[in-house]
């Protein structure tokens, strides 16, 4: 790990400036789950460094966006170290290996070897690839195609007739009650 | 897997015989019954003295009601002879396995399809499913799918942070996957059809669950093990039981269910045999047959509630039969569980999609190839609904014929035939509750201890009267449902409440104010027409008039739990999977809350400032090109969203930006790198709470396990 020179002394920008740009820095560094805090100071303070250096040559931006922008790129040319070999483009380096390190347990893991250019344990990068993933197993694609079908009532009727035709005795009942239904109403008529 | 034969038919599909004779004695049961009541009030109304329309039409709503009610008695009888028989039924599934059946070589995805739900729920619940079937050390035959629609931000990113947490936690990366739709076409049938189509090739059978559903590891093993045995199965749904209710209506049916339910199951077995009805989840699917002929065909657009298919469920078991599968129903007491609306407002809202998903069945009820049954299945669900209207209209014919008694004079016989009617109408509607009580008390099938057999009887006998009080409110609802559904007033997709957060007091008055005059005015009119009338009419129009207080009552937190009363078996001895989850669930609520106004936008705030949040949703989304214009527009809402905060958005406008591969990598970094003065209060409260509340676990709605489990081998 490169030495950290915690002497900071911005040659422009004000101190409110400044301030600013330091707390900001150590809360994104702490939404990386780093409950290491040297390792998060040692980060934070690079960081600074690095923006008062930018700071200097254009003096119209921002401390905090140029903090924020040199720890991007830190994070950028880590995670390029990590991934160099993988085909990935920029984005899929800095967002999946953002991810990747968090799903290899990073954060707990290996804290100070965190944004290390220099040295990456071969365990820690190997879990960083390996962690690389997308949202479902490889496609097996099937047809699912909705059949015809047919509503119409005098299909039914159709149906209705020929399962009568198939049965005799359904048949001779409904003759049977036709009959039966007829006598009664003349009956009936004739009383 | 080849088509099953016609002369030989497959494990699993029941005998025609045996199937045409248990069809026939209930239908003849059920169909002497109903001309026994048809005869009886034509006798009571004196229809040959005079053909009044007021007594035909009166006719004509009570003859399906009556064959209603006679389906529902025999169903029951019949269950209970059923459970009560010494001889064991040859058709029961549980006889065709083994506990020591040994390695399953099928491999089975278990699908949760999702819409907008309460994320901590569905995720601790796919947690206990998950070690619950570790336990039975069959995991590795089986994979989980979460098929989300959710087309609210903060719940899709809350998704995808749950599943990588879980993931993480439970080593589960390759045996747990997620899968958003940016268009959620068809809705859940379009859902599980998409799974069905990218990954339905891989698995020889589907479980699918509800948002609320929780299996239990035994019996999915169990269920894939009788599919195993019994290739002539497509559908296998088991009896998913109703639990985790706190509100009375919940804990009501909870009890209900649990009671009188595995009789209703028993009997609705012996008559459905292999025509049973799928009930969209706790259910197990063959996915072969299912992928070839069970998607949906929508109905012509031109017609009354028709377009795309709602209530899926009925016509996929209907084409599952047609295609040469049945569909069985297995008998569960225990492992299959589900939850209900906490309040009657929600009772009614799930109702009126039901409704109309149901009178769609209307249109299929005709249709040319379904099996007998499939037919009588549509036309019982139809009737389910339909039968309000019918109930209402015979109320109304009862009084008009009341308030105009004309040339009416009762004689003897026409009196005699009333009392009987009325002695047989009680019967149909309470015999079931006594008889499956009797053989409660006498067996303690449900509840062994005496004193909970005697609370149970207790409970039984308010749940009559409460459940007298509910019938014609849900009658007028139900009502309005069919009739809203015919003239053309569909229904919006909305994601299904499941927990109490309070009654809204606003909300039940505006609700049920209309049914409380509806109730005061029967009333009057009833008054005037005799004393007597208002003696027999009042079980009506007082639960009318009293909708509002019974709504409130109903949807409160006061449910007789403290007194031992309406317990379920679930309560009273909760299956490890609850327990686990109502444990999981209090650890979560018990966790910090961000402040109210964060908490409202909290999937779009971890998307735009947590770095692995932001990663990981940019790696699940597909990269699109983009316009210029479209460029320019992002751009444009992006400085609204910083400046002025989420609030300043619409959901569209926010679904835009959250779309947009680009514009979230750079959102994260313009949020960091602005100064206080150039962000929207929202965001410099959000950037110095959300290291507080994010630490650990990774996303605070979900409780972290420790230490967490090895990874899993595939």
């Amino acid at each position: 790990m490169e030495a950290v020179n915690i002497q900071f002394a911005p040659a422009t920008g004000t101190d409110q400036e400044w301030n600013e740009a330091y707390a900001r820095l150590a809360d994104y560094f702490r939404s990386y789950r780093l409950h290491n805090r040297i390792r998060r100071t040692q980060l934070v303070l690079e960081s600074l460094r690095r923006a008062s250096d930018a700071h200097m040559k254009d003096p119209s931006r921002k401390p905090v966006a140029l903090a924020i922008d040199e720890a991007r790129k830190m994070m950028h040319d880590w995670l390029g170290t990590v991934y160099h070999d993988m085909h990935l483009t920029e984005p899929q380096i800095e967002a999946g290996g953002r991810l990747g390190f968090y799903i290899s347990d990073g954060p707990d893991r290996w804290p100070l070897h965190f944004m290390d250019r220099n040295f990456v344990p071969p365990e820690m990068s190997g879990a960083m690839r390996e962690a690389v993933r997308t949202s479902g197993p490889s496609l097996q694609v099937s047809k699912m195609t909705p059949r015809d079908m047919d509503l119409g009532f005098t299909h039914v009727a159709e149906g209705t007739f020929e399962g009568f035709a198939r049965q005799p005795w359904m048949r001779y009942t409904v003759l049977a009650v036709f009959v039966t239904f007829v006598f009664f109403y003349v009956y009936r008529l004739l009383q | 897997m080849s088509e099953p034969s016609v002369k030989t038919p497959p494990a699993g599909i029941i005998p025609r015989t045996l199937a045409r004779a248990r069809r026939v004695t209930f239908l003849t049961l059920v169909c002497l019954g109903t001309l026994l009541g048809t005869w009886l009030m034509i006798r009571f109304l004196q229809v040959s003295e005079g053909y009044r329309n007021a007594k035909i039409g009166l006719l004509i709503c009570f003859v399906p009601l009556f064959y209603q009610l006679n389906s529902g008695f025999w169903t029951a009888l019949i269950g209970v002879w059923l459970q009560n028989r010494p001889k064991d039924d040859p058709t029961d599934l549980w006889e065709t396995i083994e506990d020591d059946d040994g390695p399953i070589d099928a491999s089975t995805a278990i699908i949760i399809p999702v819409y907008n739900e309460d994320v901590s729920r569905v995720w601790e619940g796919l947690r206990v499913t998950f070690e619950s079937l570790q336990k039975t050390g069959h995991l590795k035959n089986f994979d989980f799918f979460v098929l989300s629609d959710s087309d609210q931000t903060n719940k899709w990113i809350e998704e995808q942070t749950a599943w990588l947490e879980l993931s993480r936690q439970l080593g589960a990366f390759g045996k747990i996957f997620y899968r958003h739709r940016r268009k959620p076409i068809n809705r859940k049938s379009g859902n599980v059809s998409d799974f069905c189509r990218r990954w339905g090739k891989r698995y020889r059978y589907m479980i699918v669950f509800d948002a609320d559903s929780l299996m239990s590891g035994a019996l999915m093993v169990a269920m894939t093990r009788i599919m195993e045995r019994n290739p002539g199965i497509g559908i296998l749904q088991t009896f998913p039981k109703q639990v985790a209710s706190e509100t009375l209506i919940g804990r009501l049916m909870q009890f209900a269910q649990s009671l009188y339910g595995p009789a209703f199951m028993a009997g609705l077995n012996y008559w459905q045999n292999g025509e049973a009805n799928f009930w969209g989840h706790n259910a197990i699917i063959r996915l072969d047959p299912f992928i070839q002929h069970c998607a949906l065909p929508p109905l012509p657009k031109t017609v009354p509630f028709g377009g795309h298919i709602l209530s899926h469920d009925f016509v996929e078991a209907a084409l599952m039969r047609k295609a040469g599968y049945s569909v069985r129903l297995l008998n569960t007491i225990r492992g299959s569980y589900e939850e209900g609306p906490p309040t009657l407002i929600d009772t009614l809202k799930r109702d009126r999609r039901w409704c109309q998903g149901n009178m769609q069945h209307f249109w299929l009820l005709f249709a040319r190839g379904w099996h007998f049954m499939s037919r009588v299945n549509f036309a019982h669900g139809v009737l389910s609904y339909v039968s309000s209207p019918l109930w209402f209209l015979l109320l109304v014919f009862t009084t008009w014929l009341a308030a105009t008694p004309g040339d009416v004079i009762r004689d003897g016989p026409a009196e005699r035939a009333g009392h009987l009617l009325l002695g047989l109408t009680a019967t149909l509607i309470f015999m079931p509750k006594f008889v499956i009580l009797l053989d409660e008390m006498v067996s303690g099938r449900v509840f062994k201890p005496l004193k909970l057999r005697m609370l149970a009887l207790l409970s039984s006998m308010l749940d009559t009267v409460i459940f007298t009080l509910m019938s014609p409110v849900m009658m007028w609802f139900h009502t309005t449902f069919v009739f809203k559904i015919i003239t053309g007033q569909g229904v919006k997709w909305v994601a299904q409440k499941r927990k109490l957060d309070g009654v809204d007091w606003r909300e039940v008055i505006l609700t049920f104010g209309g049914v409380t005059l509806l109730g005061i005015a029967w009333g009057i009119v009833a008054w005037m027409i005799s004393w007597s009338f208002f003696l027999w009419l009042s079980p009506i129009f007082v639960s009318l008039t009293l909708a509002i207080p019974l709504a409130i009552w109903l949807s409160s937190g006061k449910s007789g739990q403290r007194f031992g009363l309406f317990l379920s078996p679930e309560e009273t001895e909760p299956p490890a999977v609850l327990r686990e989850l109502e444990t999981n669930l209090a650890e979560v609520k018990g966790r910090l809350q961000l402040p109210p106004e964060i908490e409202r936008n909290y999937g779009l705030m971890q998307v735009c400032l947590d770095p692995y949040v932001n990663g990981l949703h940019i790696s699940l989304l597909r990269r699109r090109k983009n316009t210029q214009d479209s460029s320019e527009y992002l751009d444009e809402i992006a400085d609204k969203l910083i400046q002025q905060g989420p609030q300043a958005l619409t959901s569209r406008e926010v679904n835009a930006l959250i779309n947009d591969t680009e514009t979230v990598t750079d959102l994260h970094y313009r949020l960091w790198s602005a100064t206080e003065h150039d962000l929207a209060p929202f965001w410099s409260l959000a950037i110095k709470q959300y290291n507080l509340a994010a630490t650990h676990p990774f996303t605070h709605l979900l409780a972290r396990k420790n230490p967490p489990l090895a990874p899993v081998s595939t």
